[in-house]
């Protein structure tokens, strides 16, 4: 794994990490030359106006999908065994169709005359029509069904793990649903709910396709900023320099948590 | 299991990955272009023409053509760039001079299509298809005519309005409302357009360059400024959907057929070249991608009701090409990022 | 195996009300799941071109499906390539997270964040990056370069999927083993493997479906044979997406089912 990790991820970054310092050509290419002027871009109120919405959005997108994905993920742990394997497929069917199949599938969904809104006209409470797709709300949805499923997996996980007689004991001694949860299912599924998030998390940020395709690319996130750089800008050098700063965040957050979660398992 | 036993895996999983890295034969012709813009039919009845297999690759942009190929990715013997790319190859010595001897099917381009600023002697592309980009206009929903820039950004068409995601399309159509040049683009220029653009981008409801036309079929917008191909298909699809040259004139677009410096095939590259020059093979890309075609002896082959289609052959307006801007590229990207951003 | 024999006793009566909430909860997900796969098998019948508008019945997508060579070769290049990178996607993530948990390293955090950067690399920048390093060392693009761009990316998830688990797992399950004469390596197969099945499942299931859908990385590292699903797919959508591809999803998904069925009754024949 060390091994890997060092080709085909430490190798890069630093051929990132070199460009990001670069000048470049009319083509976009790297001029070996050393600049600062792509860093004192990055913090530029435009770009940092960006990157604080895209965690806006992947903070959201993460919120929604524990609290919808939780009840799933547990109701998979601890269903009968044969059925375990067969719903955590379910899970994952529909995500082996084109990404842009669905897309336009949610795009005949959500349009003004789409299914939802002949739905909801049809009702008898007068509601619709929405216009849902190309706005935030569209891209919300597109996002949490994106990484809904990255949620689940995790969770499951954890909660396949969990000793039913620890949770029949809580009840023998007369705690009800509302105490257990807290009590006693919520610590022991946290490792899953933490890794979900950050599997969430972590690409929502960078993710670019979905504002495009359902928020009709009204609003740019950090992952559609970086990827300008390269297919539109001729930016390589800035490019590498929103991505380095980017990964830079992040990893120092991460090493962080791991640290603070270190320190409390040594102490709990 | 121990660490050493853990690399000797990592070792071997590598050896396995680079085996089965095929080697081509060699003389297979390595087409690398827009996806979907060869028809199949046509790569096909060249293989049966000369026995040359083709590997066709795609790539769905200009700029995806040029990183790939710069990042140093692939060798390829024909690459199909649009005129303001292989302008910029053609300056970096990534292309190499077509020998004219061996393409004796150049008499059926139309004059109208080569010795373009792009490549002033035609020396290094020969045209592929052409087209325009214009306004589309949803006939049944808007009774007002539109005909200029102007006349599509007005506040009654707030959220009623697609225009293609590229930041220098909105920024060109912004100059050219302002009557300045859309290929000197200065500092002074993107200040002048800048008020402009920030307007525009306010009322737009979908930025999209793959599909435009989605967003017009489903009713989600009543009219933009697309690619003269996706408003051919609107068209035919319904005659509703008008196709027009904006009044201040618009951008057009050659696609041209290149060959990379480094091609293995060179001779296979200007077989393909001449065949995709005949007039019966260049009427079958017509019938797949109503785009304006160049090859003045195929468009003699078209039905009537084809070149009718005011999308694909346009009667009148102003076309200009687009220039490769180079570095300029930088600052209308963050311009139209800080504007979109600001909403 | 511990926890998957634990008794699993029948709920009291008080709580069948949460149990069959939390059904009607996940009845509603999977509802949120499949309705566009409903949509887009329903347009898969579409008489239409462009798969926007409903215009009648036909079943000429399918027919086209087996017509279109390149598109069938794109979709088992991507087959393979997600096969592939489930494998070892699997191997490197669960090695690297039981590595990670069982001997702490000092610079065990160091690593741990190294591996989860490609998760946050945004693609276009793997993509470009990995070409740069394959055209250095002169490594020819094709399935290979794919494999390992797709693994690079896909095996985080497996390891913090693992870890996870890894996490609160009992070690004295190990040491037992090894108390009772196991050495190490039959430890990890027979003792921790087994333990973290579930993990290992969720884990590949994700890394199948990151490598099947997979488009920017793709790009960069791929070559004309080697081209997958959606880069095709991506491509057809210039020139107006077909229902040919509603088609094929359609066929996907139903092939997907009756294996899952198939496999389900094989189980039940040998138990």
């Amino acid at each position: 794994m060390l091994l890997w990790l060092l080709a085909f991820v430490v190798v890069p970054s630093a051929i990132l990490f070199v460009y990001s310092f670069c000048e470049r050509d009319e083509l976009g290419r790297v001029v070996f030359s050393f600049t600062w002027e792509n860093y004192q871009r990055v913090f530029d109120p435009i770009y940092l106006r960006i990157f604080v919405r895209s965690i806006g959005y992947a903070a959201l997108t993460t919120a929604i999908c524990i609290v919808a994905g939780f009840p799933v993920a547990y109701f998979i742990g601890r269903a009968g065994e044969a059925w375990r394997n067969r719903l955590l497929l379910l899970v994952m069917v529909p995500f082996w169709t084109s990404f842009l199949i669905r897309t336009y599938a949610w795009i005949t969904i959500l349009k003004q005359e789409g299914l939802l809104n002949a739905v909801l006209q049809s009702l008898p409470f007068g509601l619709g029509p929405w216009d849902l797709l190309y706005t935030p709300t569209a891209v919300v949805i597109g996002l949490v069904y994106a990484y809904l499923p990255f949620m689940i997996l995790p969770i499951y996980g954890s909660v396949e793990k969990l000793d039913g007689a620890l949770i029949e004991a809580a009840h023998d001694l007369g705690a009800g649903p509302l105490r257990v949860f807290p009590a006693v299912i919520l610590p022991l599924t946290l490792p899953g709910i933490a890794a979900g998030t950050l599997l969430v998390f972590v690409p929502a940020i960078a993710m670019f396709a979905i504002t495009d395709l359902m928020g009709g690319a009204r609003v740019p996130l950090i992952g559609n900023v970086i990827q300008n750089q390269f297919l539109q800008a001729r930016d390589w050098p800035f490019g590498a320099a929103l991505g380095v700063v980017f990964m830079a965040l992040f990893a120092a957050t991460y090493w962080a948590l791991l640290r603070f979660r270190a320190r409390e398992d040594s102490i709990g | 299991m121990s660490y050493s036993t853990q690399l000797r895996f990592v070792a071997g999983a590598l050896l396995a990955l680079a085996a089965p890295v095929a080697a081509r034969a060699a003389g297979d012709l390595n087409l690398f272009g827009w996806s979907e813009y060869v028809p199949q039919t046509v790569i096909d009845g060249f293989t049966k023409a000369t026995g040359i297999k083709v590997n066709f690759e795609t790539y769905s942009s200009n700029e995806e053509l040029i990183s790939k190929l710069v990042a140093g990715g692939g060798r390829y013997d024909l690459v199909q760039p649009s005129d303001y790319a292989a302008e910029v190859m053609i300056r970096q010595k990534l292309l190499a001079p077509l020998d004219k001897t061996k393409l004796a099917n150049l008499k059926n381009l139309s004059a109208d299509f080569t010795g373009r600023p792009h490549d002033p002697a035609g020396a290094f592309t020969v045209p592929y298809m052409a087209g325009s980009v214009g306004i589309v206009v949803n006939t049944e929903k808007v009774k007002v005519p539109v005909t200029s820039y102007r006349e599509v950004f007005q506040a009654q068409f707030q959220n009623r309005i697609v225009v293609l995601n590229d930041n220098r399309e909105i920024v060109s159509w912004a100059l050219k409302s302002l009557g300045l040049p859309i290929n000197t683009i200065t500092a002074d220029s993107l200040a002048k357009a800048r008020p402009v653009v920030a307007n525009w981008v306010k009322l737009v409801k979908v930025f999209d360059s793959d599909s435009p036309k989605t967003a017009l079929l489903n009713g989600d917008v009543d009219l933009g400024i697309v690619w003269s191909g996706e408003a051919a298909i609107l068209w035919n699809q319904h005659k509703k959907f008008r196709y027009v040259i904006p009044a201040e004139g618009a951008h057009q677009f050659i696609d041209v057929l290149a060959i990379p410096a480094n091609a293995k095939n060179k001779a296979a590259a200007h077989q393909f070249i001449n065949y995709i020059l005949r007039p019966e093979v260049s009427k079958l890309i017509s019938a797949a991608f109503p785009y304006t075609n160049p090859n003045a002896e195929a468009r003699k082959l078209l039905r009537a009701d084809e070149l009718a289609n005011p999308a694909s052959y346009p009667k009148e307006g102003k076309l200009e090409t687009f220039r490769d801007i180079g570095r300029m590229a930088s600052d209308i990207d963050r311009l139209v990022t800080d504007l979109k951003s600001a909403k | 195996m511990p926890s998957t024999a634990a008794p699993r006793l029948r709920p009291p009566s008080g709580l069948r009300l949460l149990q069959f909430g939390l059904g009607g909860w996940t009845a509603l997900v999977l509802l949120f799941f499949y309705l566009p796969i409903v949509v887009l098998v329903a347009y898969s019948f579409n008489a239409s071109r462009l798969n926007v508008v409903w215009e009648g019945f036909t079943f000429e997508w399918y027919r086209s499906v087996w017509a279109n060579g390149p598109l069938l070769q794109a979709a088992r290049n991507s087959l393979v390539i997600a096969c592939a990178t489930t494998v070892l996607a699997v191997v490197l993530g669960t090695l690297g997270a039981w590595l990670l948990h069982r001997y702490r390293f000092r610079a065990g955090r160091s690593i741990e964040t190294l591996a989860a950067i490609p998760m946050v690399m945004p693609e276009i920048l793997m993509g470009i990056s990995l070409l740069v390093f394959f055209a250095t060392i002169s490594l020819p693009l094709g399935f290979g370069t794919v494999i390992i761009g797709h693994v690079t990316f896909s095996f985080p998830f497996v390891l913090i999927a693992v870890q996870a688990r890894l996490r609160g797992l009992d070690p004295a399950l190990e040491e037992a083993a090894l108390d009772l004469g196991a050495t190490p390596a039959q430890a990890f197969w027979l003792v921790t493997i087994p333990c973290l099945r579930p993990a290992i499942v969720a884990g590949a299931l994700m890394a199948f479906t990151l490598s099947w859908d997979e488009l920017i990385v793709t790009f960069f590292t791929a070559d004309a044979a080697s081209a997958t699903l959606p880069l095709r797919v991506f491509g057809m959508a210039k020139v107006g997406l077909n229902p040919t591809l509603n088609a094929l999803s359609a066929i996907f998904v139903v092939a997907t089912a009756a294996l899952v069925a198939f496999a389900a009754y094989v189980r039940r024949l040998n138990r």
